[in-house]
Formats: C-alpha cells, sequence, structure tokens
C-alpha cells in the first residue's frame, strides 16, 4: 500500500484544515488565520502554505472555490479561495482525536494539566 | 523592488509550482508588505520569506507532480522511450540561458588553466622552467647541496678533474643534454646578470687556460679562438654566471669533443690556492665536507637472496675515506653476488676506483687508468678476497661519469661484471683544474689516452651496458639475473 503525503499529517496542513473549518479563504487569509489560532507562533510563508495547500488539494481535503460574495477586497475576483471537503473535515476530526487521546496519556502520566477533553 | 526580489526567489520553484502559484504567492507578499510597516516588521517578513523559503524548496521539487507521474510509467516492452520530466516545454530564455552558462564556464575553466599555466611563480609555470627535477635531486641526493666549491680544486696537482664533484659534471652533463636546464641553479638561488667585463675576463681565461694546458695545442688553439670569436659576436647570452659556465662549455665541447673539459661556476668564491696548498683548517674542512657525506656511500645492504648491494655517489679521496669504503665492502663479503649501483655517480678519485675494484680480483689484473701515464699503467688484486668470484653487477645511467664510468668499462672489458642500464655520460678524459678568477675554473685534461684493452674507451661514446633498461628498472633487473646466477650455481636441490 502507497504511503500517503500526509501520513501523519503535518502540523501546517492540520492548521490549514483548521483555519478553513469555519469559512473559505485565499491563501493570505488562511496565513492570518493560521497565525491568530496558533497564538502567532505559526506564520506560514508562502511556500509552505502553497506547497500544503496543493498537497492538499491532491488529497481532495480542500477544493478550489469562487470568491464568497461578501468578500470585496481589490483583486478579490483573481483570488483562489479554498474549502474544506467533507473528507478533510473527517481528516481533521480524526487528527484532533487523535491529539486529544494524546493529552489524555498526557495527563494520566502526569505530564498535562489541564480540562479533561 | 522588494517585489522584484521575491519574484527572483520564486523562480527558485519547480515550473508546476511556479504556473500556478507564482501570482498567489506574490500576492501575499504585497498584502504582507501592506499590513505589517515598519523597518522591524519588514525585517521579520523578509526572515520568514528566507526560512520559508529554505524550507520549502526541497519539499516543492520532490512533489513536483508531473515529474514524479510521467517518470514513474514503465518503458514499453522492447521500445526505446524517454521520459518526459517535465510537462511545458523549455522556454526560451533558459535555452539562452543555459547555453551562455555553459559557454561561460568552458571558457573560464580554459582561462584559469592557461593563466595557471603562464604565471610566473606558479606550479605549472615553475614545472616548464624545471623539466629535469630528477637529475638534480639525484645528484643532490648523492652529494647534498654544500656551500664548498664544487672542485676542491687544485692547478695541476696530484689531484685531478676526476675529483670535480659530481655534482658539478652531472650538472654540467644534464645542462648539456637539455640545454634549457639551468643546472647551476642549485648552487646559485639568486641569478644575477653577467656583466660584460665579466664575460670577457671568463672567456679570456678559459681560452688561455686552454692553450696553456690542454694536451693536444692544435685543437686547444682551435677551441680557444672559438671562444673568443663567439663573444665577439655576441653569442654568450647567459643570463646567470651558472648559465654562461653551461654556454661556454658547451662551446669549447663542441669544438674539442671532449667531454672532460669543463668551466664551472661556483657562488661561493674558489679557494685561491690548489688543495696541496690549501691552509690546515680549509683542508679540515673540506675532509670534514666530504666525512659528512658518509664519503659517499649512500646505502651498503644485503638485500633479499643474499645480494650485496654498494651504491656509492663518487669515488673518494681514499685518503680520507679508505676505511669507510673498504667496512662498505667488507660488509659484503659473505654476500653470494654485487650489485654496484653507480647510476648517481659522477665520478672521482682514481685511486679510488682502483681501489674499490680490486677485491673483485685474486690475482693482479691490468688496471687502466687514463689519468696515468701509459708507461705507469697498475696492476690490481687481492689475493684471498672473498669477493673475487663473485658475480658483479653495475648500475649505470646518463649522469654514471667519469671515473664511476672507468670502474664500469674496465670491469666489463674484463669480462668481470655485468653492466645494466642506460650508456653512460661519456667523460673519458682526466685532468686538472684551473682557477680563471674568484668564481669560475676550468678543469682540463692534460694527458691523451694509450687504451691497453681496445681502440676507444668511453670517451664521448659511454659505456653501452650489457644489458641497456631503463636506469630505473635497472636494480630489478640485477636482483633477477643475481637471483637467478646464485640459484643455477648451487645447482638443483
Amino acid at each position: 500500500m502507497p504511503k500517503r503525503k500526509l501520513d501523519p499529517l503535518p502540523s501546517a496542513a492540520f492548521q490549514i484544515l483548521l483555519s478553513l473549518a469555519g469559512e473559505d479563504r485565499h491563501g493570505y487569509g488562511i496565513m492570518r488565520q493560521v497565525e491568530e489560532q496558533s497564538g502567532g507562533r505559526m506564520r506560514l510563508g508562502p511556500g509552505t502554505l502553497y506547497s500544503s495547500i496543493q498537497t492538499l488539494l491532491d488529497e481532495k481535503l480542500i477544493e478550489e472555490t469562487g470568491p464568497p460574495s461578501g468578500d470585496d477586497a481589490p483583486n478579490a475576483e483573481r483570488r483562489r479561495y479554498y474549502r474544506l471537503t467533507s473528507t478533510g473535515r473527517k481528516l481533521a476530526r480524526s487528527e484532533a482525536d487523535r491529539l486529544a487521546d494524546l493529552l489524555r496519556i498526557a495527563r494520566v502520566r502526569k505530564i498535562y494539566r489541564g480540562e479533561y477533553v | 523592488m522588494s517585489e522584484k526580489i521575491y519574484a527572483l526567489l520564486l523562480r527558485l520553484y519547480p515550473a508546476n509550482f511556479r504556473n500556478r502559484y507564482r501570482e498567489e504567492s506574490l500576492h501575499l507578499f504585497r498584502d504582507r508588505l501592506r499590513d505589517e510597516p515598519g523597518f522591524f516588521a519588514r525585517l521579520r517578513l523578509w526572515f520568514d520569506l528566507l526560512t520559508d523559503t529554505a524550507l520549502a524548496l526541497p519539499r516543492a521539487h520532490h512533489m513536483a507532480p508531473s515529474a514524479v507521474a510521467v517518470a514513474n510509467r514503465g518503458p514499453l516492452a522492447g521500445l526505446p522511450s524517454f521520459d518526459i520530466l517535465d510537462r511545458p516545454p523549455l522556454r526560451p530564455a533558459a535555452i539562452v540561458f543555459a547555453a551562455a552558462l555553459s559557454l561561460a564556464g568552458t571558457g573560464g575553466f580554459f582561462l584559469v588553466l592557461s593563466y595557471a599555466g603562464v604565471r610566473p611563480g606558479s606550479r605549472l609555470a615553475a614545472m616548464e622552467e624545471h623539466p629535469r627535477p630528477q637529475a638534480h635531486s639525484q645528484s643532490s641526493a648523492a652529494t647534498p647541496p654544500t656551500t664548498a666549491p664544487p672542485a676542491a680544486p687544485s692547478a695541476g696537482s696530484a689531484i685531478t678533474s676526476n675529483a670535480v664533484a659530481p655534482q658539478a659534471a652531472a650538472n654540467a652533463n644534464a645542462a648539456q643534454d637539455h640545454p634549457a636546464t639551468t643546472p647551476a641553479a642549485t648552487e646559485s638561488p639568486v641569478a644575477r646578470p653577467v656583466d660584460p667585463a665579466e664575460l670577457h675576463r671568463v672567456v679570456e681565461g678559459a681560452a688561455q687556460n686552454l692553450r696553456d694546458h690542454y694536451f693536444d695545442p692544435n685543437i686547444a688553439q682551435h677551441a680557444a679562438a672559438a671562444l673568443v670569436a663567439q663573444e665577439k659576436l655576441g653569442a654568450d647570452n647567459a643570463a646567470t654566471p651558472a648559465e654562461l659556465a653551461v654556454l661556454l662549455t658547451r662551446q669549447i665541447r663542441s669544438v674539442t669533443e671532449d667531454r672532460h673539459l669543463i668551466v664551472v661556476y661556483s657562488a661561493m668564491p674558489l679557494p685561491s690556492a690548489p688543495l696541496t696548498a690549501l691552509s690546515p683548517a680549509a683542508l679540515a674542512a673540506w675532509h670534514q665536507d666530504v666525512l659528512r657525506q658518509n664519503c659517499f656511500i649512500e646505502k651498503a645492504a644485503i638485500l633479499p637472496h643474499i645480494i650485496g648491494y654498494l651504491q656509492l655517489n663518487a669515488f673518494p679521496d681514499p685518503s680520507i675515506c679508505h676505511q669507510q669504503v673498504a667496512t662498505a665492502l667488507a660488509s659484503l663479503n659473505h654476500a653470494g653476488a654485487i650489485i654496484f649501483d653507480l647510476r648517481t655517480n659522477g665520478g672521482g678519485m682514481p685511486d679510488m676506483v682502483a681501489e674499490v675494484a680490486a677485491p673483485l680480483f685474486d690475482h693482479p689484473v691490468p688496471w687502466y687508468n687514463p689519468k696515468a701515464n701509459p708507461s705507469d699503467q697498475p696492476l690490481i688484486g687481492s689475493p684471498g678476497s672473498p669477493l673475487a668470484n663473485k658475480p658483479v653487477y653495475i648500475l649505470t645511467s646518463s649522469i654514471t661519469l667519469s671515473g664511476a664510468e672507468q670502474f664500469a668499462y674496465n670491469l666489463q672489458m674484463l669480462h668481470r661484471a655485468t653492466v645494466i642500464g642506460a650508456t653512460t655520460g661519456g667523460s673519458a678524459h682526466v685532468g686538472a683544474f684551473h682557477r680563471i678568477d674568484d668564481h669560475y675554473g676550468i678543469g682540463i685534461p692534460e694527458t691523451r689516452i694509450i687504451n691497453p684493452y681496445s681502440d676507444q674507451d668511453w670517451e664521448i661514446v659511454g659505456v653501452t651496458p650489457d644489458i641497456q633498461v631503463k636506469p630505473a628498472d635497472a636494480l630489478t633487473t640485477a636482483e633477477r639475473l643475481a637471483e637467478t646466477k646464485l640459484r643455477t650455481s648451487r645447482g638443483p636441490r
């Protein structure tokens, strides 16, 4: 069985999937959202961002879409927007579950103290 | 400006990435430029971009989907096929750029090559200027560079030009074979031009000495006249004193065909008195120098199969080195065969040549000495000598000269040795060293030669080896022959 490109899911790809969970975004929007949701720890550069996007597109985890009707930013029509697919959502969820499992273990081992997931 | 720089950075990405994401990447860059004003923000932006490029480039190239997809398609069975790694054809600009780059690369390579080749002092240029360093190194290995005058000279004394230091003779010989070399440069590392007065003085001195001392007055007159004539013609165009000595030697030899005539230049002042009249201190210093060089005994050893080996780089004065040479010879007494390695031996004292040869005979034999008067030709031999009946091999090269040639020639004529290697230099005459001035001297043979063995000795023509091999291979050949000979003489076991 050929090894899947996103197994394990790279952190950048997971962040992109999460950033698209709420709404469709273009590249810069994804970058800003990722920066925000990671508390400024992750700022995706164009190379990493679009390589990851391409991989996610290849795996049909996201798809291209037109600009949302409300976006009146200049050149909005020339930008590519990306939307999370149902497969992508499923994968993001399973990745979150995997991380939650890890958190549980960390809590049992007294490594991590926090709210029970 | 910033955008252009970033656009250039984007060119590093594979074509498929650029085609798809170039515009978007530039958008993103512009957005960040707009949203992140200020010096530090810009600094951070560029840091991010450069880091991102370094990290993402390998991944982008690794992923390049069209390349992977096409290259993975297997070749059709039995049919030649090409894998196309990129779908879009090469852009004309890329072709022009690649052509220019390869032209520049090739041109640059040859430029570097020619620059390194002609630049003075460069390694290649140095090799061009000294095409035969091994001749000097062999010679100097035998007689390490010494500041002593080359000849330990004497004017018409008992010490003849056979005593001219082997290095000078070898150098002169090498110079004749390869006129481009500047052999005496080892003596005089700092080259200085020859001034006209010096040139005139040396030419006149050499000519006068030839007329006064050479054994054939007619030839001497011709040679002297030729020297003077060539000076007037301006043919003595030598860059350094050492070159002048080589040039005059060549001119004299071309008229006389006598290779034992030699003009010598010494960077150190030559002693003003004959060796016999030297002060005790100077004499002691010269003796010390010879002893320091282990009497020119480079190696005395027993090789495998009990073959004795003696490498002698000159035949030293017996009054200094009798004991050392006798000990070296005695160390070979129990060997089955003896190899004399004279490949870097430029000659020496005729008495020592006879001393080394004597133990090889247990009965008296006539020993040809071109230096001695015909009526005084000695008999040599050493009754009861342990070396007397052992096979003897002599190794020679083109810089085997003078006394070393006498040793090889005589033993060959007496059927006492097998000579192996290259034809020797061909310096037969022996003579006396005459001072021209503080730095120049001339070696002149003063007797006519009577040969008891044959019509012709080794003068000019050299000693022809019984077995001609490259000097470098001579020792191996001799060892093989000796080993075979010893095995046969012992008989089958």
